[in-house]
């Protein structure tokens, strides 16, 4: 690594030091030393950077469903507290508050995920653009199973078994929306983490569905 | 790496390197390079006899092979961890100061540390030393922030309390051009943590607020409204992350409401 590669090896005018002779052994004790030194920072250099560089990129397929899941799960958020807040069924209810409460612990394990790779919770990407075409399933903003404004305002508006009804059939519509975007992350990501959440969330969803349909056929919807 | 000429400066006009691997007999000047004080160490040879040395020839040519290969890969390898490094501290620079780049922004976290810090609930109308408000106390309630895009001006009270949650609040002036508007609306619609109203008033086009910051731009497609939203949307929160946006305030009109539709949080 460092040897000198020139060295002098004779003088016209010479000054060199006599015993010259007896520092040869050190000289290549230095320049293993040297070495030695420089391969182990090189080494830890490269320990330190590598996670840095192999993790989620702000582009990749795990940054963006982490923030477009968030944004999924920010609504069906608001629409489970709806539920919880002002249904009339019992079932509703307490669906209402179980979907509310997991996404968005559900949220804060994606944001934590952004934090811990260095990267903002708002992308520069379009919605949906980590998916094959994703960004054509987007509606004025809005992922696949998202409800309108329109239908949101409806939902705030309603009353009494009107709201669990209307409830139940926006989130059969948005979980089957989410399900579409958890299978993207798992057919496109091989991070152990992102992937062992994006199936709990998908299980959770379809165990949901089941529970949502089933209450929808009880109260008639 | 110190591939270097050493010998220091007493020698300097009469040396002629040869570049030969330093030959067991003469590795004096080398080994003093290769600890790493080629000048400072006293040399014994310096008041010696001089010993009479044939010249040696110079021609010999330097071992180019090993010198490249050398520099290459040091070269490579310097280039790698280089860039790492560069690209994992830009990458890793706290939001901060990536908004501090952002030109024209207004710190008011560090203007006015006591605007910012109040973040405590105030019933009723609220007067703000700053418009539109980018910090102070509010009403309980806050304005529903999940990409709402309001069409007439809305309460600074509940606007405030969901800029402490992290929302970006896009204002725009109300007689902005209907084309103008539309972008706005479709970088906010649909995307939690932002909300777009007119506000009545403004000197500028396009003013947009998160918790203590203010940027105004004088139309829709100004590249730094994005660079605002990226970098303050969430980060800005005071309440973390994970504060909500949604149960708030739905309703448009500036006279603020002291019955909030859900409990404050």
């Amino acid at each position: 690594m460092s040897a000198p590669t020139t060295i002098e090896s004779s003088v016209l005018d010479d000054t060199a030091p006599q015993q010259g002779r007896t520092s040869a052994p050190r000289w290549g004790t230095a320049a293993l030393a040297l070495a030695v030194v420089v391969g182990l920072l090189l080494g830890y250099a490269g320990g330190l950077l590598t996670p840095r560089l192999t993790r989620p990129g702000d582009a990749s397929v795990e940054a963006g469903f982490a923030r477009d899941m968030m944004t999924h799960h920010a609504q069906a958020v608001e629409m489970g507290m709806i539920a919880f807040d002002r249904g009339t069924d019992p079932e509703v209810r307490s669906i209402g508050g179980d979907i509310a409460t997991s996404q968005q612990g559900e949220i804060g394990t994606m944001q934590t995920w952004l934090r811990s790779w260095g990267l903002d919770p708002a992308g520069s990407e379009p919605a949906m653009s980590w998916m094959p075409d994703g960004a054509g399933l987007v509606r004025d903003g809005l992922m696949p199973g998202m409800a309108t404004p329109e239908e949101m305002a409806k939902l705030r508006e309603a009353q009494g078994r009107e709201l669990d009804t209307l409830f139940l059939r926006m989130m059969v519509k948005h979980h089957l929306g989410g399900i579409h975007m958890i299978d993207g992350v798992l057919d496109a990501s091989d991070e152990s983490d992102v992937v062992k959440t994006a199936q709990t969330m998908k299980n959770t969803q379809r165990n949901d569905l089941t529970n949502l349909q089933n209450a929808l056929k009880r109260l008639g919807g | 790496m110190s591939i270097s000429t050493p010998g220091g400066p007493e020698r300097r006009p009469t040396v002629v390197s040869t570049g030969k691997k330093p030959a067991a007999g003469r590795p004096a000047a080398g080994a003093k390079a290769g600890s790493g004080k080629p000048a400072g160490t006293p040399r014994a040879g310096g008041k010696g006899p001089r010993k009479p040395v044939a010249p040696v020839k110079v021609s010999q040519g330097r071992a180019w092979g090993p010198i490249a290969l050398f520099v290459a890969v040091g070269v490579l390898a310097a280039s790698i961890i280089g860039y790492g490094a560069w690209a994992s501290f830009q990458g890793s620079k706290p939001w901060e100061d990536r908004a501090a780049d952002i030109e024209g922004i207004v710190n008011f976290r560090e203007k006015d540390k006591k605007l910012v810090e109040g973040g405590n609930h105030q019933a009723g109308a609220i007067t703000y030393s700053v418009l539109p408000p980018v910090a102070g106390p509010h009403n309980a309630a806050w304005q529903n922030c999940m990409g709402d895009v309001y069409d007439a001006p809305i309460a600074n009270e509940h606007a405030v309390h969901s800029l402490e949650h992290g929302a970006v609040w896009v204002t725009y002036r109300p007689d902005l051009p209907a084309d103008q508007v539309t972008k706005l609306r479709e970088k906010v619609q649909g995307k939690e943590k932002l909300m777009l109203s007119p506000f009545e008033g403004l000197d500028k086009a396009v003013s947009l607020q998160a918790w203590g910051y203010q940027l105004k731009v004088d139309n829709a497609d100004d590249k730094r409204i994005d660079d605002f939203i990226k970098t303050l949307r969430v980060n800005a929160s005071i309440e973390g992350p994970t504060a909500v946006c949604s149960g708030g305030i739905t309703a448009t009109g500036t006279a603020p409401r002291d019955n909030p539709q859900t409990p404050q949080g």
